[in-house]
């Protein structure tokens, strides 16, 4: 029994390290919609404010001279 | 205090969206999100000295991220998720084609998960996170995150299910999550 657990296990190691048995992997239905959810997200249009930020931080304290 | 270098600057430029998309999926909400990835980005700039070269800045920034969130968080009282990112979903358009609705359906879910659900889920399932790198930013253990992560799923998998159901929306929704709780 506890064998055939092990067998089971290593089985799904298996699995996992395929992406097939992943529970969060391309078989998984949440797991496709975690990342579809995400990557619409990530790929979202930055503001400029963000770089217009580092440029006044930058600004405030220079970036050290090219090495 | 050091200079803070070129290089640095660029990898931050580089990690924005990352950190606006994880930013979003704890806020809940686009503008707050915003503002979160602006605190995070002045308080990296100040502590560029305790950024490792070579490591994860990814990770380091995410922490930044986090951190900024929860002490924000309980400085409003825990306002932040729960009025108007709920708000915002419910006056969220309904679109017509078939996948977004779906992907609707799965935003409102995640929504009802509790922070720490959510934030292991995103982090392991979404933003490629190692167990063990989301236990760094997490500050928790793996076994921690682990659990977390699949509780999350097994939750989203229950929401998702019955609103598998109905089409109709976040009524149609709460009023089965009613009903199932009556019982």
């Amino acid at each position: 029994m506890k064998d055939m657990t092990k067998d089971i296990l290593a089985g799904a190691e298996g699995r996992r390290r395929n992406g097939v048995g992943d529970p969060l992997g391309p078989n998984s239905e949440i797991g496709r919609k975690l990342k579809q959810y995400y990557d619409e997200l990530v790929s979202d249009d930055v503001p400029d404010r963000f770089a217009q930020l580092l440029s006044q931080l930058e600004q405030a304290e220079p970036a050290q001279k090219k090495d | 205090m050091a200079a803070v270098s070129q290089g640095f600057k660029t990898d931050l430029l580089g990690a924005i969206p990352s950190l606006r998309a994880f930013a979003v999926s704890l806020t809940q909400n686009a503008d707050k999100a915003d503002d979160l990835v602006q605190e995070t980005l002045v308080k990296a700039w100040d502590k560029h000295e305790s950024f490792q070269p070579g490591t994860n800045l990814k990770a380091w920034l995410f922490t930044i991220l986090r951190n900024e969130f929860y002490s924000q968080m309980r400085k409003r009282g825990r306002e932040v998720q729960d009025s108007d990112g709920i708000m915002t979903a419910r006056l969220a358009v309904h679109p017509a084609q078939h996948g977004q609705l779906d992907l609707k359906d799965f935003r409102g879910a995640l929504e009802q998960l509790p922070e720490d659900q959510r934030e292991a889920i995103i982090l392991i399932g979404a933003s490629g996170f190692s167990y063990e790198e989301a236990a760094e930013i997490c500050g928790c253990a793996v076994g921690t995150i682990k659990s977390r992560v699949s509780r999350a799923r097994t939750r989203l998998q229950e929401i998702l299910k019955i609103s598998g159901e109905d089409e109709y929306g976040p009524d149609a929704i709460s009023a089965q999550v009613t009903g199932t709780a009556a019982h």
